[in-house]
């Protein structure tokens, strides 16, 4: 079977296109699948990780997968950012050091993610942000990386990639998983068996709501992260079986996707340039809390 | 000597990162008994290097569900928490406030939500 994926930016057309391979390839058991690069002009790096969901699915099936016909400069990105060694492809030294590196992690290696984000993100060809940025970006990173954790279900773990663009002064990070999608979680909570893929994202990110089942408070991660990506003028993207979500600046809004995404991912992209302090101005005490 | 009974978080989730929920735990059932028997405690956040709002919603949101806000104000004290890691536990705690006070309502409003078909 050979699945032709076209050009992948981190944008509508890009995560359709992904979508695509997903329901082209659905139910392939024991076969050889083939993606094929040969009419994609332009893949950016950090889509690696939404591409994972579908290479992930595949080998669950025992399906053999294998990428054909990477130019030279996709092939040479790919490697330095560490993704073709899921493809027995050896790395490259990335001398710009313009990619945090692909990486699979189980559901619950928080901690693991934290030494990657330490070790993989500052320091380098990245530029030195605010503190104040660093650790709000942080803390957002890990509010996703803990919402797939407890929501997914994904058997394959949580992907994870990154890439700056260093014209632009913009970093896009993305997370993504192979599990059963936010709109199944949200169907199942609710008992609304018809909420669409785009409705459920919405439930998710009003504050309050959250599947988190035993009586406990919470939703309040995707939240926070859209007032930082507010706050950042960056851009937040959230895809999950039909739906794909974005915020920026402008607005957002939620379009059906044509195929279906087996999984979520979510895509934050942050003005590296930004000098917010991200404090309140008037520091709320211990008494102004409870 | 303070006659408040002091959590160290860090040493009760035994590093410096307080990023899940299981963690949160730890330190909820560590506060519990203390306010059932009318304790004031000090929640001490000093060597934390990372919190987020789910580690927050666990370990302090949902004293809420068992106390009143007059009693968690009279007897809970934070400290060690930044600036903006206060502000995080302020979004964490009105949401808990919410939520205990209607803590099925979130979820009504949806049920009539659909739109197109899908698979």
């Amino acid at each position: 079977m050979k699945l032709n994926i076209g050009t992948v930016r981190s944008d509508y057309a890009g995560f359709n296109s992904i979508a695509r391979i997903a329901e082209q390839s659905h139910g392939a058991f024991s076969d050889s699948v083939e993606v094929d690069f040969s009419s994609c002009n332009f893949f950016e790096a950090n889509m690696a990780a939404p591409l994972y969901v579908v290479v992930a699915r595949l080998r669950d099936e025992l399906n053999d997968v294998s990428l054909i016909n990477l130019k030279s400069d996709l092939d040479t990105i790919l490697r330095k950012n560490h993704f073709l060694t899921k493809f027995q492809k050896t790395t490259l030294i990335d001398a710009n050091q313009t990619t945090v590196p692909f990486k699979v992690f189980r559901l619950q290696a928080g901690e693991q993610f934290f030494e990657y984000l330490e070790s993989c993100m500052y320091g380098k060809g990245i530029p030195v942000m605010s503190a104040a940025l660093t650790k709000r970006f942080q803390q957002s990173l890990f509010e996703i990386f803990q919402n797939a954790a407890i929501h997914s279900r994904s058997v394959s773990g949580i992907f994870t990639c990154g890439q700056f663009f260093p014209r632009k002064h913009r970093l896009d990070f993305t997370i993504a998983d192979a599990g059963v999608g936010i709109r199944d979680n949200i169907r199942q909570y609710t008992g609304n068996t018809k909420m669409s893929s785009c409705a459920a994202i919405k439930w998710a990110l009003t504050e309050g709501n959250t599947t988190k089942t035993g009586n406990q408070p919470g939703g309040l991660g995707l939240k926070l992260l859209k007032d930082f990506i507010r706050m950042n003028k960056g851009k937040l993207q959230i895809v999950s079986r039909f739906g794909c979500y974005e915020f920026s600046a402008i607005g957002d809004n939620c379009k059906k996707l044509d195929h279906d995404f087996p999984g979520t991912c979510v895509n934050i992209e942050i003005n590296t340039q930004d000098t917010n302090s991200y404090y309140l101005k008037s520091e709320p005490s211990s008494n102004d809390i409870f | 000597m303070s006659d408040r009974v002091s959590i160290r978080v860090a040493d009760l989730v035994g590093g410096s990162l307080c990023i899940s929920a299981e963690d949160g735990q730890k330190v909820f059932e560590k506060v519990l008994p203390l306010l059932k028997k009318s304790k004031p405690i000090n929640i001490s956040f000093d060597h934390v290097d990372m919190v987020i709002s789910l580690f927050l919603n666990v370990a302090i949101g949902q004293l809420y569900g068992s106390f009143s806000e007059d009693e968690v104000r009279a007897l809970v004290r934070v400290e060690g928490l930044s600036g903006d890691d206060m502000e995080l536990l302020k979004h964490v705690v009105d949401n808990a406030k919410k939520y205990y006070s209607n803590p099925k309502g979130y979820d009504a409003a949806w049920q009539e939500e659909e739109e197109e078909d899908e698979q």
